[in-house]
């Protein structure tokens, strides 16, 4: 299978995304480069603002945009998109139901050597618990591009985290991609891990090697669409009897938190476990290692869902 | 357009109803009669504005940054005819009205962004002034009102350096500078210094008035340059926080607060016979 860059992906699919509708504008925070946004800024210089450094500034600046009608894209390493300027998400973006996609790159500890400050642990909390955002993560390049697709029409705020670390590609071109929509990548009745982003890839693997192993086929789900969340997959994941959340952000306040709340509200007793990042600070290394480390890889996962039994 | 004593009258009947509402209700009175000249002739004078057509792509914007003066706007949205001022005063407040401490899109179409939080009206208002020139239209202008210690935020100075960038010459950003912040007087609090200054200093052409002199506010607004042109305009206008109450005026406490029935009479004795005095003349 090959990889994908989503960063790259995302990036360079804006060029396209302008082609297909003027009111697309972007917004950047001195990192038009590191999101990969040169080729719009290019293609389209008056439809492209750097703020520089000034990230509440970016935010607040897309809202007014969003005002006049147009479809900003702000982009930015997603700690900083969601946490220096979240209160401008919150008033000036969700308060205001602007038309405005957030677009947060870096997402989980997938920025590695950046260290603590250029990962992101807490913003899915946080914009999930902003009224009225609609989140989203991705895990393939195909999904990534029928979201951005999907963001032309879409009315309201969204929030779209993505990691740097490459991802398989799973997906064909003509993937249905919606808001509170999710994907059974793989099928399975014996316990179910749903997941988001970089680590799908991961739950696609751990699945495999359990069914060679012990022969129990583990359903893959991808809940892209992390809020609104496809109530309806988790109800029937815990069907299963075991049900395991994996999602590259702080274990709190993340997929694995919304999926509990659901599985508690409904009642559904099952056998449950999230996986993430541990609720600690833990200093720079590379993504994989760190994945190791949180047993949010192949191995861990797999071996976090043999401990369900 | 207005004559001066037209706009002090209707100035002088914002600050009546402005008194009526703070007999009721607890509000930030300080900053709403600081800015009511301003506003007056900003609303009456200077905006275009339609009631009826409030969406009109030709009308001009307004951002009220320093939303905690919700009251003062909405008098002056009444002014216009957009509600009546009874209608701010009997709704404000209430559980289910269209007016309170902030202003709220969600209830009230009159209000373009909704606001509260300080440091967040300007540079949504540039975000406009870009849009409009994006999408053509180099008629309207942007106007925000921001207080004095809302200048403290880092996103004013973030937005005040990029509205130059941007050549946002159709953006006209309004300082109320009364002097005092809610925890005592700017000097003591922030040590902001000379606000025009550091206006200057980002690239701004700025306009020094006395914002409670209707001739001068008339006259500054008169002479901002074409909204084609590339500089965004900073109106430092230098105010008292509490005009027109003598009790009021100058005085931390009365950044919010409520006045007594004899209060209010008094008041608004003092505010007519000062207005009947200047033009009896």
């Amino acid at each position: 299978m090959s990889k994908s860059f989503l960063r790259n992906v995302i990036g360079e699919y804006m060029p396209t995304l302008g082609d297909m509708d003027e009111k697309v504008v972007i917004v950047n925070a001195d990192l038009a480069g590191t999101c990969r946004n040169r080729g719009f800024v290019e293609k389209y210089p008056e439809r492209a603002f750097n703020m520089g450094i000034a990230e509440q500034n970016m935010v607040s600046f897309a809202a007014g945009l969003a005002c006049e009608g147009f479809i900003p894209y702000a982009f930015s390493m997603a700690p900083f998109l969601t946490m220096r300027a979240c209160e401008q998400c919150r008033t000036d973006i969700a308060y205001g139901n602007r038309n405005v996609r957030l677009i947060g790159v870096y997402a989980g500890v997938s920025g590695g050597i950046s260290g603590v400050t250029h990962w992101a642990l807490e913003d899915i909390g946080i914009m999930t618990s902003i009224p009225g955002v609609a989140v989203f993560e991705v895990c393939d390049a195909n999904q990534a591009k029928r979201l951005l697709d999907y963001s032309l029409d879409y009315k309201g705020p969204m929030y779209i985290r993505s990691s740097v670390e490459p991802t398989e590609d799973i997906y064909s071109e003509d993937i249905d991609v919606t808001v509170g929509g999710s994907i059974t990548v793989k099928q399975g009745n014996d316990g179910a891990v749903l997941c988001s982003g970089v680590v799908v890839q991961y739950a696609i693997e751990a699945s495999q090697m359990i069914e060679r192993e012990t022969g129990k086929h583990i359903r893959v789900v991808d809940l892209y669409s992390i809020k609104p969340i496809d109530r309806d997959a988790v109800i029937d994941a815990a069907r299963t009897g075991h049900v395991m959340v994996a999602q590259d952000h702080n274990v709190a306040g993340g997929l694995g938190s919304t999926v509990g709340t659901i599985l508690a509200e409904e009642g559904l007793g099952v056998k449950f476990k999230a996986v993430g990042v541990p609720d600690q600070f833990v200093a720079m290394a590379h993504a994989p290692y760190l994945y190791k480390k949180f047993g949010l890889d192949a191995n861990g996962l797999a071996e976090a869902i043999k401990n369900l039994y | 357009m207005l004559s001066v004593k037209e706009l002090e009258k209707a100035a002088l009947e914002i600050r009546i109803n402005l008194l009526r509402l703070c007999n009721r209700e607890v509000i930030h009175i300080g900053g709403d009669l600081s800015i009511t000249d301003v506003m007056t002739v900003l609303w009456l004078n200077q905006m275009h504005y339609n009631p009826q057509d409030i969406h009109e792509e030709a009308r001009d914007r307004f951002i009220l940054s320093k939303g905690h003066a919700s009251a003062v706007t909405s008098f002056c949205q009444a002014a216009l005819g957009c509600f009546s001022p009874e209608d701010v005063i009997n709704e404000y407040a209430t559980d289910q009205g269209r007016f309170s401490m902030h202003s709220c899109n969600l209830v009230n179409p009159y209000v373009e962004v909704s606001t509260g939080s300080l440091g967040h009206g300007m540079p949504v208002a540039c975000g406009i002034a870009a849009g409009l020139r994006l999408k053509g239209n180099h008629t309207s202008r942007v106007y925000t009102v921001m207080g004095d210690g809302e200048q403290s935020e880092g996103s004013i100075w973030e937005a005040a350096a990029n509205a130059v960038h941007c050549k946002l010459g159709n953006l006209v950003a309004i300082v109320d500078f009364n002097g005092l912040e809610a925890d005592g007087t700017i000097n003591e609090i922030t040590g902001l210094g000379n606000i025009a200054d550091k206006y200057r200093v980002f690239g701004w052409n700025v306009i020094e008035i006395d914002g409670n002199d209707v001739e001068q506010i008339v006259k500054a607004f008169g002479a901002l340059p074409d909204p084609q042109t590339d500089v965004p305009t900073c109106v430092v206008a230098h105010t008292v926080k509490g005009k027109g109450v003598d009790f009021m005026e100058g005085q931390v406490r009365w950044h919010a607060g409520k006045i007594s029935d004899e209060q209010l009479s008094a008041c608004i004795d003092s505010l007519q016979s000062t207005y009947e005095r200047r033009w009896s003349a």
